[in-house]
C-alpha cells in the first residue's frame, strides 16, 4: 500500500515545520534562557528527523550532545553573564 | 506514488535551508555574544543536515533499511539483497566527526566568552569601547 | 527595524532561495536516488565478507566500521581535537581548583533522592551502548557521552565538593581521560609491535588479515562476531568522552570565591 511508504515523509514533514518555527523564535527572543530552551526544542525536531531519514547513530550522538550537554553549559553561561540582552 | 514521497523529500531540503539562513540572520544581526553563540550551534547542526541528507536513498520496493547487518550472513546472496536496501553509511561516520569536533570547539567558546565577559563587564559588543 | 537589519535580512532571504534551488536540482550530487554511490556499495559490500577476509571488518555494523577501520586515522585526530580543546579550557582556568567548605548543600532533597535513582540507570545505559557498537547503533562515543551527562547531573544535584571528597578532582579526571586516549594508542600499535617481535610484517591500525601480514585480532567471541580492534577501541574511547567532557563541565561550574584570587575582574560586571 503507498500510504504505508508515505507516513515516515509526511512525519518528517510535518516536524521539519515544527522546527522552522523553534528557530524562527529561538533568534527572536529577548530572553536568552527562554531562546535556550527553543534551541532544545529544534534539536529534538532533528534528532527525529534523523530517526526517520535512517540513522540511528547519529541519533544517539547527536541527543546527549545537542539536548544534554550544549544547553547545560549555555544555562552556565547565561547565569554567570547576563539574562536579558540589550 | 514515488512523486508525492519526491516532494515531502523536497520540502525536507528547503527546511533545512531556511533554518541555515534564518540562524545566519541571528549570527550576523543580534548584538549579545550569548545568542550569537546560539544562532552559530543551530547553523552547524543545519549544516551536519545537509551531509545526512545526500546519503538517504529510496528503493524499487518497499523502504530502504539502516546500515547494518541483521545476523551474519549464510551465502553472498545475503550480502546482495542487504547492498540493494541499505542507505549510504559513509555520510553518517563523517557526520559523526563533525559533532564531535563542533562539541569541542562549542565548549572551549563558552570559557572564552565567560572571561570576556568578567573583563569587560558586559556581553553586548556594541557597547564595548577597545 | 534598522536598515542594517533589514539589508541583512533580504540577502539571508535570497541566499536562501539560491541555495534551495542548486540543491534540489542536483547541486550537492543527485538527492534520494534508486542507487548508491560505488563507494558506498564497496564499504556495505566488506563489512562483514567471511568470504573475502583479507578485504574486510568482520563486524556486521558498518558505521563502527568505517569510524574505526576503514577511516580509522580520521577518528585519531578528532580525538585528539577533543583532547586539545579539553587542554585549552584547563590552560584558560589554569591555578583554579575546588576549594572545601564554600556552600555544600546542593539541591534540595526532593531532587537529590529522584537523582539517586535515576543516575545509575543512565550509566548503566551508557556502558551497555559502549560495549555493543559493533553490532548495532552505538558506539564508544555515544556511550561517554551518556555517561558524561549522568555525571554532570550528579555534579549538579549533589554539590561538586561531594565530587571532591569521593576522590573526583580536577586531576583524577584529566588523568582518566589521558589513561582512555594511552589505551587507544596501545590497541592500534598492538600488531606492530607484534609483528615486529616474533617477524612478519603489520600496519597500525589493523584490524584483521591484509594481503601482506598474516595478524589478526581476535574476530569471534563464544557464540557472535566481536569486531576484533573494534571492540577495544570502543571500550577506551568511552572512557576518554567521560573523562574529558566532566572535566570540561566542572570547569565551567567553578563558582566566584575559587576563581576571584586566579583570574582577575568579578562576576556580572
Amino acid at each position: 500500500m503507498p500510504m504505508n511508504e508515505l507516513l515516515p515523509a509526511i512525519m518528517a514533514f510535518v516536524t521539519a515545520l515544527v522546527s522552522i518555527v523553534a528557530t524562527w523564535l529561538a533568534v527572536q527572543e529577548k530572553d536568552l534562557l527562554v531562546a535556550v530552551l527553543f534551541s532544545a526544542l529544534q534539536s529534538t525536531c532533528y534528532a527525529l528527523i534523523y530517526y526517520l531519514l535512517m540513522a540511528p547513530d547519529i541519533v544517539l550522538v547527536y541527543l546527549p550532545v545537542s539536548v544534554g550537554i550544549l544547553p547545560l553549559i549555555t544555562v552556565i553561561l547565561v547565569k554567570k553573564t547576563e539574562r536579558y540582552e540589550e | 506514488m514515488s512523486d508525492s514521497l519526491l516532494l515531502l523529500f523536497v520540502t525536507i531540503v528547503v527546511a533545512f535551508v531556511i533554518n541555515m539562513a534564518i540562524s545566519l540572520y541571528g549570527v550576523f544581526a543580534k548584538p549579545s555574544l550569548v545568542k550569537k553563540f546560539i544562532a552559530l550551534t543551530i547553523f552547524s547542526d543545519s549544516i551536519n543536515s545537509f551531509a545526512i541528507l545526500i546519503g538517504f536513498r529510496r528503493t524499487a520496493l518497499g523502504h530502504p533499511s539502516i546500515a547494518v547487518l541483521p545476523s551474519p550472513p549464510q551465502s553472498p546472496k545475503d550480502l546482495e539483497s542487504f547492498v540493494k536496501t541499505a542507505v549510504d553509511p559513509l555520510p553518517q561516520a563523517l557526520v559523526l566527526t563533525a559533532i564531535v569536533i563542533g562539541l569541542a570547539v562549542n565548549m572551549f567558546l563558552v570559557g572564552l566568552i565567560m572571561l570576556y565577559c568578567r573583563y569587560y563587564g558586559t556581553t553586548n559588543i556594541k557597547k564595548v569601547r577597545v | 527595524m534598522k536598515l542594517s537589519d533589514v539589508i541583512i535580512g533580504v540577502s539571508m532571504a535570497m541566499l536562501a532561495v539560491l541555495i534551495s534551488y542548486l540543491m534540489v536540482y542536483g547541486g550537492l550530487g543527485p538527492i534520494a536516488s534508486y542507487s548508491l554511490r560505488p563507494l558506498a556499495t564497496s564499504f556495505l559490500n566488506y563489512t562483514y565478507n567471511p568470504w573475502n577476509v583479507v578485504y574486510s571488518a568482520l563486524s556486521p555494523e558498518a558505521v563502527t566500521a568505517i569510524v574505526w577501520d576503514f577511516r580509522g586515522l580520521d577518528t585519531y585526530f578528532e580525538t585528539s581535537v577533543l583532547f586539545i580543546a579539553i587542554v585549552g579550557l584547563v590552560a584558560l582556568f589554569r591555578g583554579a581548583s575546588i576549594a572545601q567548605g564554600i556552600s555544600s548543600r546542593g539541591l534540595s532533597i526532593i531532587v537529590k533522592t529522584s537523582t539517586k535513582i535515576v543516575a545509575p540507570l543512565i550509566l548503566v545505559a551508557g556502558a551497555s551502548l559502549a560495549f555493543h557498537g559493533h553490532l548495532s547503533p552505538g558506539g564508544g562515543f555515544q556511550g561517554g557521552a551518556f555517561m558524561a551527562v549522568a555525571m554532570v547531573l550528579i555534579a549538579i544535584t549533589f554539590s561538586i565538593e561531594f565530587l571532591h571528597q569521593k576522590g573526583l578532582s580536577l586531576s583524577t579526571l584529566l588523568t582518566i581521560r589521558c589513561v582512555g586516549l594511552l589505551a587507544i594508542a596501545v590497541v592500534s600499535v598492538y600488531l606492530l609491535v607484534k609483528a615486529v617481535l616474533l617477524g612478519g610484517s603489520a600496519y597500525i591500525f589493523q584490524n584483521m588479515v591484509r594481503i601482506n601480514s598474516s595478524y589478526s585480532m581476535p574476530s569471534w567471541f563464544i557464540d557472535r562476531p566481536l569486531g576484533g580492534a573494534l571492540f577495544f577501541f570502543n571500550l577506551s574511547e568511552s572512557i576518554a568522552v567521560i573523562g574529558g567532557l566532566t572535566l570540561g563541565a566542572i570547569l565551567l561550574l567553578l563558582r566566584e570565591e575559587e576563581l576571584r584570587a586566579v583570574i582577575g575582574g568579578e562576576e556580572r560586571e
